[in-house]
């Protein structure tokens, strides 16, 4: 199996940072974030103009009480969000942030619209944002395909790439 | 319950479900097609999901997949997965077409792999219930090609994250003609794996 969308995960060099699933991190240009893969996960972005730093979240659930087992704390949006937004300004006044993201979909018709996760994903982050006052400046959300992400820190160019549509600049 | 752990008898036991459900799964499409088919089960193995990317050229690697709940006394999923090489030809063998002959992903092609799949799945599912007695029924089949981390996420996200451990089973369809390989991935809870392989007499 050798067909891919291309990008960072076919190709990565030393300065790609790859935020793997329920993770983040946070990196400074000519460092780029890419996360692969996201379906009903939602990849959020956040970036400082004057920096040229920022981070990147791969957000699997709403809250911890969304699930009752163990794992990574950072999957959830309650928690991923606000320690983003520290991390990327080191405690400093977030006012220069903005965020973007990408995500949310539906991978299977059918049952996964009962639960519908992808959204509820959406609206947990946005509404983390908004309590951090950190404005969206651009996504790509919803539908039912799977999104590759990038941030690229010294424009704060994000690339989503899918297979249905190719590559989206946010 | 760690992979590492299973004994050369319990992978035994997993391959002889996977071997009698793929052999009925064959009897079922020889007789819809009205020629013969045989499905073979070349390896089956316990893995980490965590693992299971990896195993299929990495997150971004574009299948095509059929995913089916688990119904019944079990819980998890079935996922059948294959390339999209491996969709078109496996398409072309099933319509007794010559290989090579479908260029594109259509629904027909989609429709006719996720038969074969729904199929397959049924038929493990059979073997699986009559071996543990106990009772384990597919869900709807559904279909998508896309990249495979974005699929077991959606997968895993509908089974509710319990998932832990997959039962590969690889899958070998032939023709007289051709042949194409495909992994079906049995993706009980861990509880439901633990019942599964109490039931089959082997913890």
């Amino acid at each position: 199996m050798s067909n891919t969308t291309g990008g960072f995960w076919a190709d990565p060099d030393e300065n790609t940072v790859v935020v793997a699933t329920g993770e983040l991190a946070v990196a400074v240009h000519p460092q780029v974030l890419v996360t692969p893969a996201l379906g009903s996960c939602v990849g959020v972005t956040l970036w400082d103009a004057f920096t040229r730093r920022g981070g990147m979240a791969h957000i699997m659930l709403p809250s911890p009480s969304d699930t009752r087992l163990g794992g990574l704390a950072d999957r959830f949006a309650t928690v991923a969000v606000p320690r983003l937004a520290e991390a990327v300004t080191g405690g400093l006044p977030r006012r220069r942030l903005v965020a973007k993201l990408a995500g949310g979909s539906t991978m299977f018709g059918g049952e996964a619209n009962i639960t519908g996760i992808g959204m509820r994903n959406v609206d947990a982050v946005k509404q983390q944002l908004s309590l951090l006052r950190i404005p969206v400046v651009a996504e790509d959300i919803g539908g039912n395909y799977a999104r590759t992400m990038e941030l690229y820190l010294d424009t704060g160019l994000v690339v989503v790439r899918s297979y249905r549509y190719g590559i989206k600049e946010l | 319950m760690d992979p590492r752990d299973l004994t050369d008898m319990q992978l035994d036991a997993l391959g002889e479900v996977g071997s009698i459900g793929a052999g009925h799964a064959a009897t079922a499409l020889s007789q819809l097609l009205g020629t013969p088919v045989d499905i073979d089960v070349p390896d089956v193995r316990l893995l980490p999901v965590t693992e299971v990317p990896a195993v299929l050229g990495g997150p971004e690697n574009l299948v095509g997949a059929v995913y089916s709940r688990l119904l019944g006394d079990l819980g998890g999923g079935l996922l059948f997965v294959l390339d999209r090489e491996g969709l078109l030809q496996l398409s072309d063998l099933l319509r007794s077409r010559e290989p090579g002959t479908s260029k594109s992903l259509g629904s027909a092609e989609e429709a006719t792999v996720t038969h074969a799949a729904a199929m397959l799945i049924s038929a493990y599912l059979a073997a699986v219930a009559r071996l543990t007695e106990l009772s384990a029924l597919p869900g709807p089949e559904q279909f998508a090609f896309d990249m495979l981390g974005a699929i077991l996420e959606g997968v895993s996200m509908q089974i509710g994250l319990k998932v832990d451990n997959a039962i590969l089973i690889l899958t070998r369809f032939s023709t007289a003609g051709a042949s194409v390989d495909a992994a079906l991935f049995f993706l009980p809870d861990p509880d439901s794996l633990d019942v599964m392989l109490g039931r089959l007499g082997i913890i």
